[in-house]
């Protein structure tokens, strides 16, 4: 028995470790036979990675740890955990799971677990930490940097999983803390200087949630109440005493800026489902969330003006932000034959952003007028759409849609400055009619295609890039027979907005080639070529030393090629290689050098040609039934090709053992 | 009433394995030859309806999937017999009968419009009822691995420098997927995107994890509340800094800064940057230098602090 549990398994994990383009550790080859010891009722499975990476690094250390991060040390590089009764009916418990990665060190942590009985109740929960950094744009001023940790977990327990009346209850977190760089323009908006400011940056909120689950028949409601309180208290304070602007002789001396921030979200939440025989299935949705957040905002700064007179200035705010969001949606199934099934769905949204502020300044010990403003931005957007789809024989699929979506939104925008007020009202309708139609073939068993077209027209797209006349082609072939997998995708997104006076388009093509075999159990392949493309065309206006310039165009060209392959061996069933490459260019638009126009304040095309590529190795030695032995390496190279600021090359690599039954 | 939910389920206790006149055998009679299936399945979550006892015989067990047995038995095997074989079963029917028991959650509600379904991609295209290779959700194999199995171009945006961190394990695609079916976007107005997971509330999943973007802020930035954060970012992964759709900051926010007439709030056009601005001079290249409050501000209505 145990050897016909072990080819699949073992094939099952080579596949799984070979199609992603993967980190190079955790390691995720099998060790040994069919894995599980009996325990007292229980089966038990283990599976426990402990290793130690590490890395050099030469170029841009930042950008290093912006886009890989991984350090040096020892840490739990993954872990599985499973205990399942052998009869499902299990004292405390019936099953319990957990999966961890990186736990200890690596700046990608995760753990997730589930506890549960099969009758009485079921524990989930999600743990995740994301130590990043974020080393700010390579454009000149760059001082916006972030060295934060997000932290998320999730717990929600339901009681009485097995039984048409259940209790739901759950908590989650979601936390970033770390500091950072940020900048402020001070004592005059437009002339004057920008300023490093150091953050202490701390956010956080908390939910939680009770609710209740009924079945009966053939109808489920599911009820749930919950409340979110957000907290941020994030102070600046100064950083550096020079400015950004080197040309600019405003200093600051002392500054200080603390901004607290927090408010609570009750919300209420709805489902309802039902069937009715066998062709009518019907679903409805509400939810209604009422967020309030209240800020206060005091701001002390000291220096000297940019014609050298002292200056200081405090500024106060203070007020209340509301923002209801109701959402709802009905969708209902019909299934006039086994080969048919057209869907109807209807949503409506609803959100209305009001604020309040009072914002006051002191400047030079003269208090200027108090500023009294409200602000409200509410969009409310109903959707309908209807969708078909028939199967007339087991090779062919045909589906067809057709929606129509309206929006509305409105906007006012007043202020009060000493006895003067100002109040300005918006309100516009946007629609967008679109239309989808696809065929599915499959002319023999393993190899299908799949094609889909959806053409939309837009009446008064909100925004110049936003899509107005478009369509999205895309194209799919599979060929899948026994461990080969062979794909070949295309997909076009086109777009044009333009009115009278101005004009936008983008072009997006993507297309894609993959393949995925393993003919034996102690080889796999896996390669892959894709190339994206984009460009897009906007006109654009702005000033340049004092001159309008309201003719000119914002052209961007991309040209992403993307490549990865992976080969795994095993030799003699004891030792198993494999190696990997992955790499993505931007060639942009071709050109070697960046090119400035003599009369514009940016290239004639913008682009950033570059190449990020990643080779890696892996050895794994099975030392005994249950232990490997592991050792990794990847490298990491980035390269743009018009700049080397941001360039670093990294070595990476790990060691591990791996203990598992 | 909670009484009377609970006694339903408690009054049957034993498993239901026992043929019966309906054609239903029990599952029993399929572990004789299917061992090698069975010798695991009580660590598959469908073996509680076998555990609890408290189903009807075409609700429990093998057959509860497959169907009732009786015919596969006589004839002594072969897939031809078995009422459901989902491995000669249409898309269509594999998805029917997995729903039988499975439609009524959130996840699933919209299931019968995703693009999934609509591409006869059903149910065990992506789980593995009886090998899963990841024990939670009997997933065919890990879950990154099965989208990029199909969504080839996801790969290649995840492999990019700037990106969310999919393959190293930090983030899923269901964290912002969801590959069952969503309900319309409330921040698109389009078809598309069919199968991203919004909120409870109908919005975009970045402010889940992104919680200082949601605001109410009073001086919101209308972009991202009308049409999105993808508006400036490619969510899965950019070669420009910050997931940003530009390589250069200016221009990014010129393209729509231009005052071109019938768009923004006022339909007047979205406001010109002033004649201060001197865009020659780089110190005006990266905006949110000082418009540092880009994604909403509560003390200043061009974002400056």
């Amino acid at each position: 028995m145990a050897i016909h549990l072990r080819t699949p398994a073992l094939l099952m994990a080579v596949s799984a470790a070979l199609l992603a383009q993967p980190t190079v550790a955790p390691t995720g080859e099998p060790v040994g036979r069919a894995r599980g010891e009996d325990w007292n009722g229980y089966n038990v499975t283990n599976s426990f990675e402990l290793g130690a990476r590490y890395h050099t690094v030469n170029g841009n250390e930042a950008a290093y740890r912006s886009d890989v991060n991984f350090g040096n040390g020892l840490r739990l590089l993954g872990s599985t955990l499973s205990l399942n009764s052998k009869e499902g009916r299990g004292g405390l418990f019936d099953e319990i799971l957990l999966n961890t990665q990186g736990l200890g060190n690596d700046p990608y942590q995760f753990s997730s677990l589930r506890i549960q009985h099969n009758r009485w109740y079921r524990y989930d929960m999600n743990w995740r930490v994301n130590d990043f950094v974020n080393p700010g744009l390579n454009f000149l001023p760059s001082a916006h940097t972030q060295n934060t940790r997000r932290m998320w977990q999730d717990h929600d327990v339901t009681l009485l999983p097995a039984f048409p009346f259940q209790f739901l209850a759950g908590y989650s977190r979601n936390s970033q803390e770390g500091v950072g760089l940020y900048t402020q323009n001070l004592f005059d908006q437009h002339r004057g200087d920008e300023f490093p400011l150091f953050a202490n940056i701390n956010r956080r909120q908390r939910e939680f949630r009770l609710g209740t689950q009924v079945q009966y028949r053939k109808l489920k409601l599911i009820l749930l109440r919950g409340w979110q309180r957000y907290e941020e208290d994030s102070p600046l304070s100064l950083a550096a005493g020079a400015g950004l602007n080197a040309a600019d002789n405003t200093t600051l001396t002392s500054f200080r800026l603390t901004s607290p921030y927090s408010g609570d979200t009750p919300f209420w939440r709805a489902n309802l489902f039902g069937e009715a025989g066998r062709w009518l299935a019907v679903n409805a949705r509400f939810s209604y969330a009422g967020t309030r957040r209240d800020f206060a905002s005091e701001e002390a700064a000291i220096g000297t003006s940019r014609l050298g007179a002292a200056t200081n200035r405090q500024f106060f705010a203070g007020g209340t932000g509301t923002r209801p969001v109701t959402n709802a949606n009905f969708t209902i199934s019909l299934f006039p034959a086994d080969a048919v099934t057209i869907t109807n769905h209807t949503a409506f949204h609803q959100i209305q952003m009001d604020g309040n502020a009072t914002l006051t300044q002191v400047q030079n010990g003269f208090t200027g007028a108090n500023i009294l403003n409200f602000r409200h931005l509410g969009i409310r957007s109903m959707v309908n759409t209807t969708d078909a789809l028939l199967r007339p024989a087991k090779w062919l699929g045909l589906r067809a849609g057709y929606q129509f979506s309206t929006r509305r939104i409105r906007s006012v925008e007043a202020e009060t400055v000493g006895t003067f007020s100002d109040r300005l009202d918006y309100e516009q309708t946007n629609r967008v009619h679109a239309g989808l139609l696809g065929v599915r073939l499959q002319p023999v068993k393993p190899l299908t295609f799949n094609f889909d077209l959806e053409m939309g027209r837009a009446d008064r797209p909100f925004l110049t890039l936003s899509e107005r006349n478009y369509n999205a082609f895309g194209a799919r072939a599979q060929y899948k027979q026994g461990s080969l997998l062979l794909s070949a995708a295309v997909r076009t997104n086109y777009n044009t907005n333009s009115v009278s006076l101005f004009s936008h388009s983008s072009h997006s093509r993507n297309y894609a080639l993959d393949a995925s075999w393993t003919p034996r159990r102690w080889f796999a392949f896996d390669a892959g070529y894709g190339k994206q493309h984009l460009d897009t065309l906007t006109g654009i206006a702005y000033f340049a030393s004092g001159q309008f310039l309201d003719t000119q165009n914002s052209l961007y060209v991309s040209n992403v090629h993307s490549g990865h392959a992976m080969a795994r061996f095993s030799v003699a069933g004891r030792v198993d290689l494999s190696f990997g490459y992955s790499r993505v260019q931007d060639t942009g638009d071709g050109r070697a050098a960046l090119a400035l126009s003599t009369n514009r304040a940016f290239p004639d095309v913008q682009v950033l040609p570059l190449a990020f590529d990643s080779p890696q190795a892996r050895v794994s030695i099975r030392l005994h039934q249950q232990i490997r032995l592991n050792f990794g390496y990847q490298y990491y190279r980035y390269a743009e090709d018009f700049s080397a600021l941001r360039d670093y090359r990294a070595h990476t690599g790990f060691t591990s053992v791996l203990w598992s039954f | 009433m909670l009484l009377l939910c609970l006694r339903l389920p408690l009054q049957a206790a034993q498993p239901p394995l026992t043929p019966n006149s309906t054609g239903y055998v029990g599952s029993n009679a399929c572990k004789t030859c299917h061992a090698d299936v069975w010798s695991n399945f009580y660590k598959n979550p469908h073996y509680k309806s076998i555990a609890l006892g408290a189903e009807s015989p075409e609700k429990t067990g093998c057959e509860s999937c497959h169907g009732p047995a009786k015919a596969h038995v006589e004839a002594r095997g072969g897939k031809t017999t078995i009422p459901r074989a989902f491995s000669l079963m249409p898309a269509g029917q594999a998805l029917n009968t997995c729903l039988a028991c499975h439609e009524k959650s959130i996840s699933r509600a919209q299931i019968r419009r995703s693009s999934h379904t609509q591409a006869d991609v059903a149910c065990n295209s992506c789980h593995s009822i009886h090998k899963p290779a990841v024990a939670k959700s009997l997933l065919a194999k890990q879950q990154t691995n099965l989208c990029y199995g199909c969504h080839n171009s996801a790969r290649s945006q995840f492999a990019m420098p700037h990106k969310h961190r999919v393959n190293e394990g930090a983030v899923q695609c269901i964290d912002c997927h969801n590959p069952h079916g969503s309900p319309a976007a409330a921040w698109r107005s389009g078809l598309r995107p069919r199968m991203v997971e919004t909120t409870m509330d109908g919005e975009q999943p970045c402010l889940r994890c992104h919680t200082d973007k949601r605001g109410p802020f009073v001086f919101e930035h209308a972009a991202i509340r009308v049409e999105g954060c993808e508006t400036c970012h490619a969510p899965h992964g950019s070669m420009n800094p910050r997931m940003l759709r530009r390589p250069a900051v200016f221009t990014l926010c010129l393209e729509c800064h231009n005052g071109a007439s019938g768009f923004g709030l006022s339909r007047d056009g979205i406001p010109l940057q002033t004649s201060s601005h001197n865009v020659n001079d780089p110190r005006y290249r990266n905006c949110v230098t000082c418009h540092v409050r880009i994604h909403g501000s509560n003390s200043d209505p061009r974002f400056l602090r």
